[in-house]
């Protein structure tokens, strides 16, 4: 039997659970969001984090002492969608700096991230924007210390060891690689979300 | 029916806030100061987050196109009807016609106006909340202009005249004093930083946005490597990007990030958030999740008393 899952308060109205990986989030946030007892629940990258109505507090932490995080496999990988790239240049006016950092040339970087089989681990930040697994182990790249005001729809960043896409314009604190014209997010549509997670993704240059 | 001749700064039609969405990215919305929208609702005979408009800072100016009851509530600014001074806090019963302006606020950043059964608006995942971002909810998901008409959902006109007591007009002044608690990544502050963090009056940013308000005036150290795994934020978590300076985000706040979370305004003080203006005096309250749970017991139960069913 598994040890029970050891719930943190980090706001009056907020538990937080640690997981080892995104996929295990998205488990066990499907699991806690059956049980209905949260307004929200949202995997992170390693965690989950539930928020409730704190005057039912007993309610919630009941029902925490009985949740696990389900057994399974990775997530669910639908078909690859390729998505375009337009890589440097204004729209990845970070990637220099990028490879100064993990010392790629820019075609080696180029070669890296278009060769690979990425993952969507997880849908957040703004409407559709994806956090995108799939560059090697110890890939990593800050986010900046001063966040962009503005950073346009479809522009394409790199953090931590993620790729994510940026669905909307708003302000936005990761290094940008370049732009896709893809749109990840259409509120006319019946399913106005690209990318869902465990979506298999190939980059292409454009 | 209200022919819109000047919105403001920054006006759109708020509604219930998304609850239970986040997990797709979709962020709360709503009226970024949600008990002064209760109270212009109340006042007209609707529940709490009927779809009512929000402006930023006022300088809005309507006629009104058909009979109405409406209310005003939020931010202190002036209200007049073809010069004459008109009160807030109380259902006003407006004829075709009838122009009225609402004056650059004086002190508060958000001004609520309802009318009886709320205005129509576009609904997606559940609400009429305007998200500007994504262009969704409210008047095809984008701030009001000049030339616009907005329609009224129901029949616009109430019997009633009230007046929101005394005791629940909320009073805002150019210094907030908000409750907070420590959250996910407060141990990443050095010592110094953490005492900062509640001793220092705060300088509110320039950008007044829903998304969030920076909080200016102590370089907050800590030790982080900016490697955090992204993880769920809210309206209320304080975020510390590397540069040290805090943001206290909003009702459309993004619904995940990676700057450490370093507090968490109290649920019972969200709600002030929305009247910070640029330049406002903000200070921080320690409290711990357990006390900052009876503060909001405390809140609650003073607001029902007026408000029917309002829970912060």
């Amino acid at each position: 039997m598994l040890p029970p899952l050891t719930p943190r308060r980090v706001a009056d109205d907020v538990f937080e659970i640690a997981v080892s990986t995104p996929a295990e989030a998205q488990r066990l946030a499907h699991a806690l969001r059956q049980q209905g007892f949260a307004e929200d629940v949202v995997a992170g990258l390693d965690s989950v984090s539930i928020r409730f109505d704190p005057i039912a507090l007993a309610t919630v932490t009941t029902g925490l002492q009985t949740v696990q995080v389900p057994a399974g496999d990775s997530l669910q990988a639908g078909n690859i969608v390729e998505i375009g790239i337009e890589y440097g240049g204004e729209a990845g006016a970070d990637l220099e700096q990028i490879c100064a950092h993990t010392g790629l040339s820019i075609a080696d970087f180029i070669a890296l991230h278009t060769k690979a089989i990425h993952t969507v681990e997880m849908i957040g930040f703004t409407p559709g924007f994806s956090y995108i697994s799939g560059l090697p182990e110890g890939f990593e790249v800050p986010r900046l210390s001063h966040p962009r005001p503005l950073v346009p729809a479809g522009a394409v960043g790199i953090s931590v060891a993620f790729t994510g896409i940026y669905a909307l314009p708003g302000p936005g604190g990761w290094p940008l690689i370049g732009r896709t014209s893809e749109i990840l997010f259409d509120p006319a549509k019946d399913e106005p979300f690209l990318l869902k997670p465990g979506q298999r993704v190939r980059f292409r240059a454009a | 029916m209200l022919h819109i001749i000047q919105p403001g700064l920054q006006t759109t039609l708020q509604g219930t806030p998304r609850v239970g969405f986040r997990h797709l990215g979709v962020p709360y919305a709503g009226p970024a100061d949600p008990v002064s929208m209760a109270l212009a609702n109340r006042l007209v005979g609707n529940t709490p987050f009927e779809t009512a408009i929000e402006i930023t800072f006022g300088g809005f100016w309507v006629e009104v196109e058909i009979p109405c009851s409406i209310a005003i509530t939020g931010a202190h600014a002036e209200i007049t009807r073809a010069g004459q001074s008109l009160p807030a806090h109380q259902t006003l019963h407006m004829s075709a016609g009838n122009r009225l302006e609402i004056a650059p606020a004086k002190q508060g950043m958000r001004i609520y106006l309802a009318v009886t059964g709320g205005f129509a608006a576009q609904a997606l995942f559940g609400s009429t909340a305007t998200y500007l971002p994504a262009g969704f909810g409210g008047l095809e998901g984008r701030a009001l202009k000049p030339g616009d008409t907005v329609v009224f959902a129901g029949k616009g006109l109430s019997e009633q005249t009230l007046q929101t007591p005394l005791d629940l007009r909320p009073v805002f002044t150019n210094s907030f004093a908000l409750r907070a608690c420590d959250s996910a990544e407060t141990h990443l502050l050095t010592p110094d930083a953490y005492e900062a963090l509640f001793n220092t009056v705060f300088t509110a940013g320039q950008q007044g946005t829903r998304m969030g308000v920076s909080l200016e005036g102590a370089a907050l150290s800590l030790n982080s490597d900016g490697l955090m795994k992204s993880a769920a934020v809210y309206p209320g978590t304080i975020q510390c990007p590397p540069s040290g300076v805090p943001v206290a985000l909003l009702c459309d706040a993004q619904t995940t990030g990676g700057y450490p979370r370093i507090a968490h305004i109290a649920r019972c003080d969200r709600h002030l958030l929305g009247q910070i203006r640029p330049g406002d005096r903000v200070r921080l309250l320690h409290r711990s999740h357990e006390a900052a749970v009876e503060d909001l017991a405390a809140k609650d139960k003073v607001l029902r008393s007026w408000l029917d069913g309002f829970t912060l």
